[in-house]
């Protein structure tokens, strides 16, 4: 398979890039024409050198090449441009979340891809971690009951230092409130199979960093969905920048038959550094990164649809666009 | 003790000279004998207290398993000769009494919440006030060991200003179906994710808005029920407090995380136990009236004896404990304004809950 990864302007693309070089079945080719406005930040052709993975001029030169399939890892507000650009050439695409920083954009996306014959699918890898997976095996076989609540927390450190642009408003599209509600939104959305929201209510601060950036970098997020469940999601970008790791993900579901607790990055060594004089975080559970990729090539190889595909992140996408609503008005916001 | 200092004049016997909880032992009217009793009558027999305890049901049985108080059988009886009285009723009981005490130049200890309702809790902080006793609501989570610790270091600035703060609560229901009727305990806000509020503010100051949602399955005596706040505090901190009544024999669990710019304090009441016995059968067993929801797994002393000690030194002239009246109303308020956020669907201001109300906000 012809695959092309279109910029490094998201840090997952390092992670990507890892598994399609790993994949016998894969040519991998990268562009980054937009390195140049991310300044010193590593990208470009550059960084392919480095990487040792061949490097094309601009996006048009991976369609003529061939590429039956992009990975688009751009800023999030290019996401639409270039995936109307992948369809307009034929190729499928696997975009980084969020899927676009506005409910017109996605349409477009989903619309530009159903009408090329093309999948668009959102890079949401957590829904793919086997953790997460038993989780939803249980509460499918009812081991759970019903499920009445959830609590999910993103946390992680602000991004800024390694790419600056996750605090640019317009790249971005937002804050923590972008970055991080979209991770346990889509974990819901995979739990009760594609549930609309039906209010969301969200109150943000700049406490966090507040001194450096113009975005939200904290954050509640309560979201009703269609089926009853009540969810709050913590969006903050409130783990230290000292931390021993990025982040983490958090899901806990209270249920008539019980309470279920997930803990997506639980698995690691612990420790502790003399020489970095900070915590070691050893991290060992499974590539979900791996799992999402493959699932987005064997879609593509098969024909199927990939998930979660562009509707899902439509719908991940419209719980943070209608928490701005709410921010703005102080109220929850109704969702058709 | 203002009025207190009369009373000890009008009284000729040998026994009540003396500064009470100094010079004698502190003499303590409890009124009500149900969960939260069994575990305030042993702190105070633990202090050396002399306990009067009135209850409508459960006095004999709860004398006789803690091994001391007199039993009364009438609230006057319980009062009389007494320094303090201790409010373990039943929520929709507590303004009767604690007026009831004020009247009598009683200083009161009043479980959480003191009322149900930010007005009627007013009501009652102008009571004692007028009459020149002390009060003092029943937050106990402040004198838990990790919430302490924890409280300290964010008022030392371990953090830096709050910018997040998460707390949540789990333990079975409780098996008492008096919890269940929201007209008598005002439900899980008002009675159990009280105290993640007060501590949340305790923290962070006076909340400004309040959005709530909650959600239950089966009947209020026999399912599960769970509640979510969102708060907003007046500088901006945004605090989440969730709590959930469970099913029976479900383990209590408390849990924090206060985020600020200089780093991260978390909790988990199941994490880090100091001992750990597998017997290898587990314990389902449904607990007393107060479900699993009284005290989770910790070590050293009972937090209530920690409350209880902090409450009878302020009683006895002592410095005023960590909880004032100001803030057993400012919590009803903020839990008042959620309560009504989840009725009607929108974000309530605390100002709207406190319009009119003008007692206890310079407490």
């Amino acid at each position: 398979m012809k695959i092309a990864l279109w910029s490094f302007a998201h840090t997952h693309a390092l992670s990507y890039w890892h598994v399609l070089s790993q994949r016998a079945d894969v040519e991998l080719v990268v562009t980054d024409p937009d390195h140049g406005r991310r300044g010193n930040e590593p990208g470009g052709e550059a960084l392919a050198a480095q990487l040792g993975v061949t490097y094309l001029p601009d996006y048009a030169a991976t369609l003529d090449w061939g590429a039956e399939a992009v990975v688009i890892c751009s800023e999030n507000s290019d996401h639409r441009r270039l995936t109307e650009l992948a369809a307009a050439g034929g190729a499928h695409v696997l975009c980084e979340k969020p899927i676009a920083t506005s409910v017109e954009d996605a349409e477009a996306m989903i619309t530009a891809c159903a009408e090329a014959g093309v999948s668009l699918m959102v890079a949401y890898p957590v829904r793919f971690s086997p953790d997460f997976v038993q989780l939803k095996q249980t509460v499918d076989a009812g081991a759970l009951g019903q499920v009445l609540a959830i609590t999910g927390t993103n946390n992680g450190q602000i991004p800024m230092d390694a790419r600056a642009w996750f605090v640019d408003p317009e790249l971005a599209g937002g804050g923590s409130l972008t970055d991080h509600t979209v991770h346990v939104a889509d974990l819901i959305d995979c739990l009760f199979d594609g549930v609309p929201a039906r209010s969301v209510y969200a109150s943000t601060n700049k406490i966090l960093h507040g001194d450096r950036v113009s975005v939200e970098t904290g954050g509640m997020v309560s979201v009703e969905y269609a089926n009853d469940v009540i969810a709050t999601v913590d969006c903050s970008w409130s783990k230290p920048d000292s931390y021993p790791t990025w982040g983490g993900l958090t899901l806990q579901l209270v249920a008539s038959g019980g309470i279920a607790d997930l803990d997506a990055f639980a698995s690691r060594v612990d420790g502790h550094s003399e020489t970095r004089r900070n915590g070691l975080w050893l991290a060992y559970g499974t590539n979900a990164d791996e799992l999402m990729i493959n699932e987005f090539l064997d879609a593509v190889s098969t024909g199927r649809r990939p998930q979660p595909d562009g509707e899902a992140g439509l719908r991940s996408l419209r719980v943070v666009q209608a928490g701005y609503a709410s921010v703005r008005s102080g109220q929850p916001v109704a969702l058709d | 003790m203002a009025a207190q200092t009369e009373d000890s004049t009008e009284h000729s016997t040998e026994d009540s000279t003396g500064r009470p909880g100094r010079d004698r032992p502190l003499r303590i009217a409890m009124i009500g004998a149900g969960g939260i009793a069994r575990a305030h009558l042993p702190a105070w027999l633990a202090l050396g207290a002399q306990v009067n305890v009135y209850s409508l049901e459960g006095t004999e049985q709860l004398i006789a398993d803690c091994g001391g108080g007199t039993a009364c059988s009438s609230l006057e009886e319980a009062f009389a000769d007494r320094d303090a009285v201790d409010v373990v009723t039943s929520t929709d009981a507590h303004r009767e009494i604690v007026e009831a005490a004020a009247a009598a130049g009683l200083d009161v200890l009043c479980e959480k919440p003191i009322c149900r309702t930010a007005a009627d809790t007013a009501a009652v902080l102008d009571a004692c006030e007028r009459a020149g006793v002390q009060l003092y609501p029943g937050h106990v989570v402040r004198f838990f060991p990790a919430y302490a610790t924890m409280h300290a270091a964010v008022a030392d600035g371990a953090v830096g200003r709050v910018a997040v703060q998460r707390f949540s609560r789990t333990g079975s229901r409780p098996v008492r179906a008096w919890f269940h009727d929201p007209a008598i305990s005002g439900g899980i806000v008002l009675d159990q994710i009280i105290h993640d509020i007060d501590f949340a503010c305790w923290n962070a100051g006076d909340v400004a808005t309040v959005f709530g949602r909650a959600t239950r399955t089966g009947s209020r005596e026999t399912g599960v029920d769970t509640a979510q706040l969102v708060l907003t505090h007046v500088d901006g901190t945004v605090s989440y407090v969730t709590g959930t009544w469970a099913r029976p024999g479900t383990v209590f669990r408390t849990t924090f995380e206060i985020a600020g710019p200089d780093g991260l304090l978390r909790h988990d009441s199941t994490a880090h136990p100091a001992i750990t016995v597998d017997t290898g059968a587990a314990d389902a067993s449904a607990g007393d009236g107060e479900g699993t929801g009284l005290l989770p797994a910790m070590p050293g002393e009972s937090p209530f004896l920690t409350e209880i000690r902090e409450i009878a030194a302020a009683f006895a002239g002592g410095p005023p404990p960590r909880v004032s009246a100001a803030d057993g109303l400012r919590a009803v308020a903020v839990a008042e304004a959620g309560v009504r956020s989840i009725a009607e669907g929108r974000a309530v201001a605390v100002a709207e809950v406190m319009e009119g109300i003008t007692a206890g906000r310079t407490a």
